[in-house]
């Protein structure tokens, strides 16, 4: 069963259409990317799916059911605009809003301490909010929504404000939090971090799911009938099967003749006694995808 | 619930325990100090204990004496000294012995004619103290208990044809209770009001409150909201009226300031049950304001328009003083935003039949939950709109 099901969502301001019939399931213990460019319609969906809004029409389950007030204690959200009361000491102000999420005062101190000692905010947790760094914050905002070990975290634009460092450190906290089987949902537009983390995405534009499946499976689907090869010496300039060589500095693009697999041309290779390094099909990266995608809805319309 | 209580508890804390809270709740018994502290310096400022000169060349009084200091008196009287004749009070006031003096006319037993003669303005106590030294031995031959009924005057009671209420002249706090309660409320609502429009305003600003809809419902969080500043309003209530009873229970040691007021039970029922639900309703509508609008200027510019019915029977003290039962003193003390003053002021004042009190509490209670009801839709709908308003047609629709 699906952790969270969203079925045919619409959702109107005024008269703008901000999400129009968007479904998608995130399934247990998997790692989902919400794409799609600004306005899109991401952070409504995932407000609609936290039961901030009430959909127009459509529905939303998630954990087995409509959201109640007990299944808000078993989720994390990360907002894309952070939320931090500033006027008072980080401490505070992270054990209050963990206090909130259903944890024991004690609990929860204890449990913020441990937090801010990994993510290197300890020595400032005297401190204001306000006083903090944009990245500081940023941790900060991730301890709150991780704290009460939820079984669903929902992050919007978890990357922003953050350093190479920090970066790495979160991936890997959200690579860790995957293991233990938290489902999580990552919304952003920076796609080479979805195809490090996400199992699945689903591409909204313009409200509307315009990709929607296995990140593997849709790179290929994408993918031109080419791949990739590095080998120890040039190429020959003809290759049976091959219609075109692109070169690059590291690599080989060779483009397949109609009706030819990739395994025929390295077999080809082979033969032809090419010390191969590399050889991999070429799937187009994530942003090649979303910008091909995204162009195609605009000049369809 | 338990999550209203932490709510309730954090929003509680977050201003009474700051040193802004501290000054403002100081800053009230300091003001009425300070007032007081003027008050005596002008006094004194326009006091002059020098003496005063008499001429009593027709023997009015006989073995004059200095009226005694009187108990509970800062100021000594201003001595009067007695002289012969009007050149040597002339000339004593010329070499500054004296501030002015009085000639006593020969006819003043009959028609109480005194001449004073001065150089200058005398000191304000002057001719009161010498008033007080001509009839002090004007009467004091006469049995004590008759001067001191003379001295002391009437006693005027006003009392209800039922004898439920009365109000003498002496205790007139009777009459200044629900001005000060009024007043006390007026502050203490706003305060509230204020805090909680800031720190609904704040959070939509700083975009916690994305946050914490995902962590409590909205009617939790209003309500946790809504009590907790409540209760900082309270609080700030309580502490005034501890102020305000050390106050009355030192001052009668160093003045005169009257009987205590006696206020009967009924009386603060009254009072409690038309001041509670009516700051219920003005903080939760407070609230509602607060996450409507857009940012801190534009909440407290509609606040201000909805708080000012509240102040609208102040001007009209007056009317509902000596008709506590025309037309407008009933309508404003049953129309439930002027009622909170109307009131109990007009209750000091008149019999109010118990139909218009049932009525007006009802009102107030019945909207007290409307408004906490509808501060919750609208908190809803607005506390994520940053850029327009909610309009009521939307608050009232399914959202």
């Amino acid at each position: 069963m699906a952790t969270i099901n969203v079925e045919n969502i619409s959702k109107t301001f005024g008269s703008l259409l901000a999400v129009n019939n968007v479904s998608f399931n995130v399934e247990p213990g998997e790692i989902f990317g919400l794409l799609g460019p600004n306005g899109a319609g991401k952070t409504t969906s995932i407000r609609i799916i936290l039961d901030i809004f009430k959909p127009d029409s459509g529905k939303v389950s998630i954990l087995g059911g409509p959201m109640n007030e007990e299944k808000k204690n078993k989720i994390g959200y990360l907002p894309e605009e952070r939320g931090l009361y500033q006027d008072i000491p980080l401490e505070r102000c992270l054990v209050y809003l963990a206090t909130l999420k259903g944890i024991e005062e004690t609990e929860a101190k204890k449990r913020v301490a441990e937090y801010l000692e990994r993510f290197d905010l300890f020595s400032s947790r005297k401190k204001k909010v306000k006083e903090l760094s944009k990245g500081m914050q940023q941790k900060a905002q991730l301890i709150t929504t991780l704290i009460h070990k939820p079984e669903v975290v929902i992050i919007d634009e978890p990357f922003s404000a953050l350093d190479p460092v920090n970066t790495q450190m979160v991936k890997d906290l959200l690579r860790e939090e995957r293991a233990k089987g938290t489902t999580i949902i990552m919304c952003t537009h920076q796609m080479h971090q979805v195809e490090e983390l996400a199992d699945r995405i689903a591409l909204i534009d313009k409200g509307k799911t315009v990709l929607y499946g296995p990140l593997n499976k849709i790179r290929r689907q994408f993918a031109s009938e080419a791949v990739i090869v590095r080998a120890l010496q040039d190429l020959p300039a003809n290759l049976s099967g091959v219609t075109e060589i692109i070169k690059n500095n590291s690599h080989t693009v060779l483009h397949l003749a109609p009706g030819k697999t990739p395994q025929e041309i390295l077999r080809v290779l082979v033969e032809q006694n090419i010390s191969i390094e590399q050889f991999e099909i070429a799937l187009p990266t994530l942003d090649e995808i979303f910008i091909q995608v995204v162009n195609h809805a605009g000049a369809t319309k | 619930m338990k999550k209203f209580w932490l709510i309730f508890w954090n929003e509680y804390k977050r201003h009474v325990m700051r040193k802004r809270f501290i000054f403002a709740i100081l800053s009230m018994p300091f003001f009425v100090g300070l007032m007081v502290l003027i008050g005596f310096v002008s006094v004194w400022l326009q006091f002059n204990d020098k003496p005063v000169g008499y001429i009593d060349s027709y023997d009015i009084l006989e073995y004059p004496q200095q009226v005694p200091k009187k108990e509970k008196s800062i100021f000594d009287p201003v001595k009067s000294v007695a002289y012969p004749d009007e050149e040597s009070a002339k000339a004593a006031m010329i070499k500054g012995e004296i501030q002015a003096y009085f000639i006593l006319q020969e006819t003043y037993r009959s028609t109480g004619e005194v001449t004073m003669v001065s150089n200058i303005k005398p000191g304000n106590n002057a001719r009161g103290d010498f008033g007080e030294f001509l009839s002090y031995n004007i009467i004091k031959g006469l049995p004590e208990p008759v001067i001191k009924r003379l001295n002391d005057g009437n006693k005027l009671i006003i009392r209800s044809l039922d004898g439920a209420r009365e109000i003498g002249a002496e205790n007139w706090m009777v009459m200044l209770l629900p001005l000060l309660a009024g007043v006390l409320f007026i502050i203490a609502v706003n305060v509230s009001g204020g805090y909680l429009l800031q720190a609904v305003v704040e959070e939509k600003e700083n975009r916690t409150m994305e946050i914490l809809v995902t962590s409590v419902s909205p009617d939790q969080l209003m309500a946790g909201k809504v009590v907790g500043n409540l209760m900082v309003g309270l609080t700030e209530l309580a502490i005034w009226i501890v102020f305000t009873v050390i106050g009355l229970t030192i001052a009668p040691l160093f003045f005169d300031i009257g009987a205590p007021p006696p206020i009967s039970l009924t009386y603060i029922l009254l009072l409690v049950g038309t001041l509670l639900p009516a700051f219920v309703m003005v903080a939760a509508a407070m609230g509602a304001i607060g996450s409507t609008a857009t940012e801190m200027r534009e909440a407290q510019q509609i606040a201000g328009w909805f708080t000012l019915p509240i102040v609208v029977p102040f001007w009209f003290v007056t009317p509902i003083m000596f008709n506590p039962n025309g037309s407008l003193a009933v309508w404003l003390s049953l129309f439930p935003l002027t009622a909170p003053i109307a009131l109990p002021l007009r209750a000091v004042f008149t019999d109010v039949p118990w139909w218009q009190i049932v009525t007006t509490i009802t009102l107030l209670c019945a909207l007290a939950y409307f408004s906490l009801w509808l501060s919750g839709r609208v908190f809803r709908i607005g506390m994520l709109r940053y850029g327009k308003k909610v309009s009521l047609k939307e608050a009232f629709k399914r959202s």
